[in-house]
């Protein structure tokens, strides 16, 4: 299965290159503190959101019904990273059409609805 | 390799992906991040290993941790994402 290019793009240049290749604005600090910062912040927060997750609970059904989790755990990892791709290269698409102050301000309120529904969830349950 | 159930699984992950939490976390901080590149590598291999728990776990994952804790994580994790976008500190953005 040959990576779509997207992928490739976004890995072509080595992850300790110096400069930061992302056109929002540039953070002085050093590119490997950014990186590895944004990286847990957001792996902690989308690993727990997802667990427990329909798509979990979905990939879960799926695995013990057909009782090869591997083929599953394939089909299922390719859709998310496409997921990710699709929304992050989606969020780049967006930072270079809003000015970075009011995307800011709508990601900010996005994430602030997202908590809400969690919130919603556990209340609701 | 069932190719037909490797179909299967992923145009059913595909589609319940699609605008879930996750995704729409990704195209937010992807759009406002230093990073976008942190911001995919960290969401696709946070749903990677929770996918990969799913998978090997079974119906077991939902005794490993009690969901209103697990929620409530989350929730306060996309909290204060949203709070450091929406004010960020006076020496500005470092997400």
């Amino acid at each position: 299965m040959s990576a779509p290019n997207p992928i490739s793009s976004l890995q072509s240049d080595p992850i300790e290159a110096t400069a930061s290749t992302s056109n929002t604005s540039e953070t002085p600090s050093a590119f490997g503190g950014t990186f590895w910062r944004v990286f847990l912040s957001t792996f902690v927060t989308i690993f727990l959101a997802e667990l427990g997750d329909k798509t979990q609970v979905a990939t879960l059904l799926l695995s013990a019904q057909s009782r090869s989790p591997v083929v599953v755990f394939l089909g299922a990892g390719l859709a998310l990273i496409s997921t990710s791709l699709l929304g992050v290269l989606l969020g780049q698409w967006l930072a270079k059409r809003i000015s970075p102050s009011t995307l800011d301000t709508c990601a900010g309120i996005l994430l602030l609805l997202i908590t809400i529904g969690l919130i919603g969830d556990i209340v609701g349950q | 390799m069932d190719f037909q159930l490797f179909i299967v699984s992923f145009i059913t992950v595909f589609v319940s992906e699609l605008g879930d939490k996750s995704q729409l976390a990704a195209i937010a901080l992807g759009g406002s991040s230093p990073s976008p590149k942190a911001v995919f590598f960290g969401s696709a291999s946070a749903l990677l290993l929770a996918s990969l728990l799913g998978v090997l776990l079974g119906e077991s994952t939902a005794l490993l941790l009690p969901k209103k804790l697990v929620k409530g994580l989350a929730a306060l994790g996309f909290g204060l994402l949203a709070v450091r976008l929406l004010w960020p500190e006076p020496e500005g953005l470092d997400l």
